[in-house]
C-alpha cells in the first residue's frame, strides 16, 4: 500500500515535470505575418540618367497647365481646382484577379516641399522655386535638361537627396516630367 | 526662401509661432484649443480603461502576465518600458500585441487580431502599466535583439515605392522641423514615438498604436504598406525606440496626436 502510494506520487511527480519539459509550443502562437518580399517588390531601380525628349514643348499652354495641376496636387481624388485638358483625375489598373480598378491618378504634390508662385501652404523642404527662371534659366544657371533630370531623377545631381523620384519609379511618363519642367521654367503671373 | 525655423516639430512650439500660421501649419487655432482641451481629458483614457477590463477578464491582468512573462510583478514595468524584446518561448522579437496573442492561445482561447481594435485598447492599456518608467529598450541583450535593430535600420532606411522615398527622407535630423506641405516634421525620438503611442489620433478619433501610425506614413509617401506584427514593423519599432532611449524619454500612455 504504502509503495503504492509513494509510485503514485512519483509517477505523478514525474507527468508534472515532464508536462512543463514538453509545455505547449508557443511559437506559433502568434502572428508574424511576412513583409520580406513585399519590401523587395516595392524597392525601385538605382538612379538613371534622363534626356529631356526633343517632343518636350515647353512653351505649350496646356503642358504648362497639367505641370502646374500636377504640382500643387497629390492625387486625383484630393485633386482641387479644374482639371487642365490632356490629364485624368483616375485611373485604371487591372489587379491580381483580373479585374479593372479605376485608383486615383497620383501628381507630383511638388508643393508639399516647394514654395511657387501663388502657392498656398508649400512646405520647405526644397528649395523655393518662386522667380525660377530669371533668377536660374535666364542666367545661364541651369538649363531646361538640368531641371528635366532633377525631376525625373534627382539623385544623379545629388546621391542623397530629399528629393522624390518620378520617372525611374515609373509613377510619370516622359510627357508628364516634360509637363512640370515646363511649368517650372514658365513665367508665372499668379501672386 | 521661407525657412520656417522650427526647435523641435511639437505642437506646443506651434502656438507661439507667429508666422501667418493659419495658412503654413495643418493645426488653425481652433484646432490647437481643442488640443489643449483635450491634454486634459484625453479620450483615449476610455479605449485604455476597457482594454483594462478585456485584459483583466479574459487573461487575469498584471499579475497572469507577469507570470507568462517570467518576471516579477514589481519589475513587470520597467520589463514593458524594454519592449520589444526577444521572449525566448515565443522564438522571435515580439511585441506587446504578440505575448498577448500567445498567452491568449496558451489557457485555449482564440487570439484577438493584431489589428482590431479591442488589441490596440489592450496593447494601450498593458504599455500604458510602464508609464513614467524611461524606455530602456537595449537592443545588446542577445543577438535576436541585435539583429532586429539592424533590419529596423535598413527598413527605416530603405527608399521605395512608388515616389522613392524612406522614412529616412523625411524623418532625418537634417530635416526635422522644416515643413511638409503643412506639417512641421517630427524628430522621432523627441517626440517618443516609442513613448506616446497607442496615441489617440485627433484627426482620426481613434486609438492608433505605433505600427498602425508607421502604416499611415507608408500610405501617405506611396511606400507599399507593409503588416502589423511582420518582423519588419517590429523591427522598425525597435530602431524608433532607440531614438527614444537617446534622449531619454519616459513611457507615457496613451499619448495625443493631430
Ligand atoms: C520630399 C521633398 C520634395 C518633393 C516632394 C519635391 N522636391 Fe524638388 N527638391 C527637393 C530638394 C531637397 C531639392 C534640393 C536639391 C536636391 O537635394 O536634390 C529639390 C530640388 C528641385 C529642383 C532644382 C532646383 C535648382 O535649380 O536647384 C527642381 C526644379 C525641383 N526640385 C522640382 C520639383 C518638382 C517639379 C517636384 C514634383 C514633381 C518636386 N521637386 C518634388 C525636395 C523635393
Ligand atoms: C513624405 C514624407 C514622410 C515619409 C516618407 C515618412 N513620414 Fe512619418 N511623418 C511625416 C509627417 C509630415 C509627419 C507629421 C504628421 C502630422 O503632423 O500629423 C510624420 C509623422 C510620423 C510619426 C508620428 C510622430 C508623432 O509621434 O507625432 C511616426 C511614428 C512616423 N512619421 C513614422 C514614419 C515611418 C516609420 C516611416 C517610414 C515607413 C515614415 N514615417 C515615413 C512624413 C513622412
Amino acid at each position: 500500500m504504502r509503495t503504492k502510494i509513494k509510485c503514485l506520487a512519483l509517477a505523478t511527480l514525474f507527468l508534472s515535470t515532464s508536462a512543463s519539459l514538453y509545455a505547449m509550443d508557443l511559437t506559433k502562437a502568434y502572428d508574424m505575418p511576412e513583409a520580406t518580399k513585399l519590401i523587395k517588390k516595392d524597392l525601385f531601380p538605382a538612379a538613371k540618367k534622363f534626356t529631356m525628349p526633343k517632343s518636350c514643348n515647353l512653351t505649350d499652354a496646356n503642358a504648362i497647365a497639367r505641370g502646374d495641376f500636377m504640382f500643387n496636387n497629390l492625387n486625383g481624388k484630393k485633386a482641387k481646382g479644374k482639371l487642365p485638358a490632356g490629364l485624368a483625375k483616375f485611373v485604371e489598373k487591372t489587379g491580381k484577379d483580373g479585374k479593372v480598378k479605376k485608383k486615383p491618378k497620383q501628381y507630383g504634390n511638388c508643393i508639399a516641399c516647394h514654395d511657387i508662385e501663388g502657392s498656398k501652404g508649400a512646405g520647405n523642404i526644397g528649395p523655393s522655386l518662386v522667380g525660377y527662371k530669371a533668377m536660374f534659366i535666364d542666367t545661364k544657371a541651369r538649363d531646361a535638361q538640368f531641371v528635366y533630370q532633377k525631376i525625373a531623377d534627382p539623385r544623379i545631381d545629388n546621391a542623397n537627396t530629399h528629393m522624390t523620384v518620378n520617372l525611374t519609379t515609373g509613377l510619370f511618363n516622359e510627357q508628364e516630367i516634360c509637363d512640370y519642367t515646363a511649368y517650372v521654367v514658365s513665367v508665372k503671373n499668379k501672386k | 526662401m521661407k525657412k520656417v525655423l522650427l526647435s523641435l516639430a511639437f505642437l506646443g512650439t506651434m502656438a507661439m509661432l507667429q508666422l501667418n500660421a493659419g495658412e503654413q501649419f495643418a493645426m488653425s487655432d481652433a484646432d490647437r484649443a481643442m488640443y489643449e482641451e483635450m491634454l486634459e481629458n484625453n479620450p483615449a483614457d476610455i479605449f485604455v480603461e476597457e482594454g483594462g477590463e478585456i485584459f483583466e477578464e479574459a487573461l487575469g491582468g498584471e499579475e497572469a502576465f507577469a507570470k507568462f512573462l517570467e518576471v516579477s510583478e514589481k519589475d513587470l514595468p520597467k520589463y514593458i518600458a524594454g519592449f520589444p524584446r526577444y521572449i525566448k518561448k515565443l522564438g522571435n522579437v515580439v511585441g506587446i500585441d504578440q505575448v498577448i496573442q500567445a498567452m491568449q492561445v496558451s489557457i485555449g482561447k482564440e487570439k484577438t487580431k493584431l489589428k482590431s481594435g479591442k488589441m490596440f485598447s489592450m496593447l494601450a492599456y498593458v504599455k500604458s502599466l510602464a508609464n513614467d518608467e524611461l524606455i530602456n529598450i537595449d537592443v545588446e541583450a542577445d543577438e535576436h535583439i541585435k539583429a532586429s535593430y539592424t533590419l529596423g535600420k535598413t527598413t527605416y532606411m530603405t527608399a521605395r515605392g512608388g515616389r522613392g522615398l524612406a522614412c529616412n527622407s523625411c524623418h532625418s535630423a537634417d530635416i526635422v522641423g522644416k515643413v511638409l506641405r503643412t506639417q512641421p516634421l517630427p524628430d522621432l525620438g523627441e517626440v517618443a514615438v516609442a513613448g506616446t503611442w497607442p496615441a489617440y489620433r485627433m484627426t482620426k478619433s481613434s486609438l492608433r498604436t505605433p505600427q498602425r501610425r508607421f502604416q499611415g506614413c507608408m500610405k501617405n509617401a506611396l511606400l507599399k504598406v507593409i503588416p502589423i506584427g511582420s518582423k519588419e514593423m517590429i523591427a522598425l519599432e525597435v530602431y524608433v525606440a532607440t531614438l527614444a532611449k537617446a534622449k531619454n524619454k519616459k513611457i507615457a500612455i496613451p499619448g495625443l496626436k493631430r
